[in-house]
């Protein structure tokens, strides 16, 4: 045996471990439980994260120190702001209606409204830098400002978490194509890797979604209000 | 009776494929690899790089030039640095490979000691890993304790000047907090959740090993504060000094960040697991009562930690970005830091007791040969904990940024969560009730456990009142308070946990007697450096000054001299450990308690993938003394009985097969 390889003996001591069917059917149902349940922690940690932010908004504001919260005429550039909340709630539906196509069989709507959705995230995450670059304050001149700056830091950490979990699905599903052609494909296939993936494209949608509704919150408190 | 704990080998089943054996992988050369070592060299070029970067960045700006003091590339080279080491451990690896769409590598099994400095899947090692850097923690800010005592020996001769003692204090306050977050769920929980609930593995093994890394980085990033002069504000990180300290700070609010991911990422595997992996038979009724504790403390892990990362990130932003979050004089406020802080540090308080108690209810039973008396009452009481947790924050600052008007809701609040704090309490008195106790070490440090949290407990409930907390605010009282329920509560806790399961975690016996002469040592001396500081702080010593009036000089050397020896107790341990794992080793017997526990019906040493067979868990594993009491499981269709019925008596026709799950699989469908 060739020295750069593991050598059986290397195993000494380990049992080899004998699965039946149903302890493997017993360990994928946990695995796409466990994937559920992750989505959905995912969600709430994003959540509390912006919980915190929403909190800081509406303390500095009820605070209102020096009246510096928000002085006369101090407002974030609007058309980008409007352009950052339009692409993400753009991205948000592709997500989702990519996933309801998937659903049906057509894996190829899916995979160009994910591939467009993971672009349109970049392009978020470019605007909200240009934006930065371009605010009519000092991100110490207010409340108002510094919260500004904390949501756009927050929000680019969470889009692009959104377009990486997109991005891996997509990537995985190109190489799964293969492996479960002769299974009905992926949105069909019973074998383990395509229904785990099917739990994990579900809930990375949810979050999507969740991006959408942060979007959407964060857009009146900080350009209608 | 004995118990049975051999597990089948070789038999074959119907229906059962036969094993595959394990492949021969590829593998670089062991020193490629990502190892410790490399994680190291990662941190220092990542720190340079940053450094650079920053300087690159911001040397020009006024304020930078103005102070000499450039927060922007400390920050930078902390975060990147804290990039590096996990680069250097591999921990980006595979995040990288899913992005061109690969599939996890097969967990292989190693069985050198290379494998406890590496990133592993095998829980059974990240939690040994974890056991080792809580310890180094623990000693690190034990020795920071020595030095504060020693400062305070003398009311007015003083061995440091007031800017070291103050950032003496504040390191060690926030290593310890830091590392009492994960003192338990760190070791104990990676270690046994997977055994008690009947799994083979985590369900998110890659990020239970990224908590620790990051975990271990985030200590490092706290100890760079030292270099960088320290930080004036104590473990709570007040604004407005918060803004104007030197950069110590930086390391602190990135320290803190980055820790606190790991906690997120500890919770959120742990969680995950605890919800999907449990073994068929193992309904929530039937769920260890130290499982429930880390579930528990896996939902305040979960919610509350990105709060606090989020208020690390304002921070870093304040003396970076120069916002102003928490500048009053620019529109924000110095509040908005200690709601935030607090909104994560009482829950915190509740992370760190809550797998205590887990530790001491699951023991107890143990030693008591009595069933955990009112299961279902502890269990509902921890998640009354987690819950309440979450609505009380603001008693730590009756005294500052809250409306008077609001002191009374939130006093009640918190005098609300000592009901279920004193259900849990009765529920170990309860299970003590008339019992025969055998008084091996871990039962004598969960007895310890109880009558120090018993003081900080009761010594808390004054606190909650206003007119008290008023009158005690910012003195010894409160330190002694949570000395006592950290301290007095986890600590021991932990130290009962690594006695009862460190012969199923090393196939090692500890030496009896130093075991006893630890806890008879470490309990006296702890109460004895502890309990005088009650007393100096009513009689009005405050916290975090290094001097102090002439008349508590007495009470101050006996807390200093008893916590010299409190220190030197710990080498009972650390002698014990070295000594009876590695100079006399003394094999361990699989069940050497005698324990109904699912973890305690493995081998000893644990194999690999836990478990030959998934077991069916029959019955909750609390039946003792009950003649006629259910087997625990079925491992591999072998009934396994301990203190109950025997294994004969239990038809195997009884019991489903392994992965049959059936009406005992207690997990609804997905999809």
């Amino acid at each position: 045996m060739a020295d750069d390889t593991v050598r059986d003996e290397e195993f000494e001591g380990f049992v080899q471990l004998r699965e039946t069917p149903e302890e493997i059917a017993f360990e994928v149902r946990a695995q796409e439980g466990a994937l559920w349940t992750g989505g959905r922690l995912l969600i709430g940690i994003w959540a509390f994260a912006f919980a915190a932010l929403a909190f800081a908004y509406f303390y500095l504001r009820s605070a209102n120190n020096e009246n510096l919260w928000r002085p006369k005429g101090i407002t974030a550039p609007t058309s980008a702001g409007a352009a950052i909340f339009a692409v993400t709630v753009a991205c948000a539906l592709l997500a989702i209606f990519g996933e309801r196509r998937f659903r049906s069989g057509e894996a190829l709507d899916w995979e160009v409204a994910g591939w467009t959705a993971v672009l349109g995230a970049l392009v978020v995450v470019g605007l909200q830098i240009w934006q930065l670059t371009e605010l009519p304050f000092f991100p110490g001149s207010s409340g108002y400002a510094s919260c500004f700056i904390g949501w756009a830091v927050m929000n680019i950490a969470l889009v692009l978490s959104g377009a990486y979990w997109l991005e891996t699905l997509l990537a995985r599903e190109i190489r799964l194509r293969r492996a479960v052609a002769q299974d009905g494909g992926a949105p069909r296939s019973t074998l383990p890797a395509a229904r785990l993936f099917r739990v994990n494209l579900n809930g990375c949608t949810y979050f999507w979604g969740f991006i959408a509704l942060v979007g959407v919150f964060f857009w009146v408190l900080f350009y209608v209000l | 009776m004995a118990i049975e704990t051999t597990q089948p080998g070789g038999i074959e089943y119907p229906g059962e494929e036969a094993p595959t054996p394990l492949q021969p992988v590829s593998r670089r050369s062991e020193w490629l690899r990502p190892h410790a070592g490399w994680a190291i060299v990662g941190g220092v070029v990542g720190y340079l790089i940053g450094h650079w970067l920053g300087n690159v960045i911001a040397s020009g700006y006024i304020n930078v030039q103005g102070s000499g003091q450039n927060d922007v590339a400390t920050v930078l080279g902390l975060s990147l640095g804290v990039a590096g080491f996990l680069t250097g451990i591999g921990a980006l690896n595979y995040p990288l490979a899913k992005m061109i769409g690969r599939e996890p590598p097969p967990a292989v099994p190693e069985h050198n000691w290379v494998r406890y400095f590496r990133m592993t899947e095998d829980h059974k090692v990240v939690g040994l890993q974890y056991t080792v850097g809580v310890l180094l923690f623990l000693f690190t800010g034990g020795l920071l304790a020595m030095a504060i005592r020693t400062e305070l020996l003398s009311p007015s001769s003083h061995v440091f000047g007031p800017g070291i003692y103050i950032a003496l204090v504040g390191e060690h306050g926030t290593i310890m907090m830091m590392m009492a977050s994960s003192a338990v769920v760190g070791p104990l929980g990676n270690w046994l959740v997977p055994l008690m609930i009947g799994t083979r593995r985590m369900a998110y093994p890659r990020v239970e090993a990224f908590s620790f890394w990051i975990f271990l980085a985030g200590y490092g990033v706290i100890l760079t504060a030292l270099f960088f002069g320290g930080f004036p504000t104590g473990w709570t990180g007040y604004a407005p000094l918060q803004t104007q300290a030197s950069g110590g700070m930086d390391s602190y609010l990135v320290g803190f960040a980055v820790i606190g991911i790991g906690m997120i990422c500890a919770g959120f595997n742990l969680a995950a697991t605890i919800i999907n992996y449990r073994a068929p038979g193992m309904t929530w009724s039937r769920v260890p009562i130290f499982v429930w504790a880390v579930l528990a403390t896996t939902a305040l892990l979960t919610l509350a930690t990105p709060t606090l990362v989020v208020a690390g990130l304002f921070g870093v932003l304040d003396r970076t970005a120069e916002t102003a979050f928490f500048v009053n004089e620019h529109g924000g406020s110095n509040f908005l830091w200690e709601n935030l802080f607090w909104f994560f540090g009482h829950p915190e308080v509740y992370i760190m007791a809550l797998p205590g108690f887990g530790i001491v209810m699951e023991i107890m039973p143990v030693f008591t040969r009595k069933p955990l008396f009112a299961y279902k009452v502890a269990a509902a009481g921890m998640l009354g904990v987690a819950l309440l947790s979450f609505f009380v924050w603001q008693h730590h600052i009756f005294q500052s940024g809250i409306n008077p008007d609001m002191r009374p809701l939130f006093m009640l609040t918190t005098e609300l969560i000592s009901i279920p704090t004193g259900f849990l309490f009765l529920v170990a008195l309860g299970t003590l009730w008339k019992a025969k106790i055998r008084f091996d070490t871990p039962m004598l440090f969960c007895l310890g456990m109880l009558f120090n949290f018993l003081i900080g407990g009761v010594t808390g409930v004054f606190l909650s009142d206003v007119p008290v907390n008023v009158t005690v605010h910012g003195s010894f009282f409160v330190m002694a308070h949570f000395h006592y329920t950290i301290m007095g509560g986890l600590i021991f806790a932990l130290f009962a946990g690594l006695y009862f399961w460190i012969p199923k975690m090393t196939g090692k016996t500890m030496n009896k007697r130093l075991s006893k002469w630890h806890f008879w040592t470490f309990f006296t001396f702890f109460n004895l450096t502890f309990f005088p500081l009650f007393l100096v702080g009513i009689l009005g010593q405050p916290r975090r000054v290094f001097e102090y009036a002439a008349n508590l000089q007495t009470l101050n050397d006996i807390s200093t001299i008893s916590a010299y020896c409190l220190g030197a107790s710990f080498f009972f341990f650390i002698i014990n450990f070295i000594w009876s794992i590695y100079l006399i080793p003394h094999d361990a017997p699989d069940n050497p308690w005698d324990s109904r526990g699912l973890e305690w019906q493995t081998p000893t040493p644990v194999p690999w993938f836990n478990f030959e067979h998934i077991p069916v868990v029959l019955s909750d594993p609390y039946h003792y003394g009950e003649p006629d009491a259910p087997p625990v499981a079925d491992l591999g269709r072998v009934l396994v009985s301990a203190g109950g019925a025997p294994a004969e008596a239990v038809g195997h026709g009884d019991v489903s097969p392994p992965g049959d799950g059936g009406d005992l699989d207690p997990r609804p469908p997905i999809l």
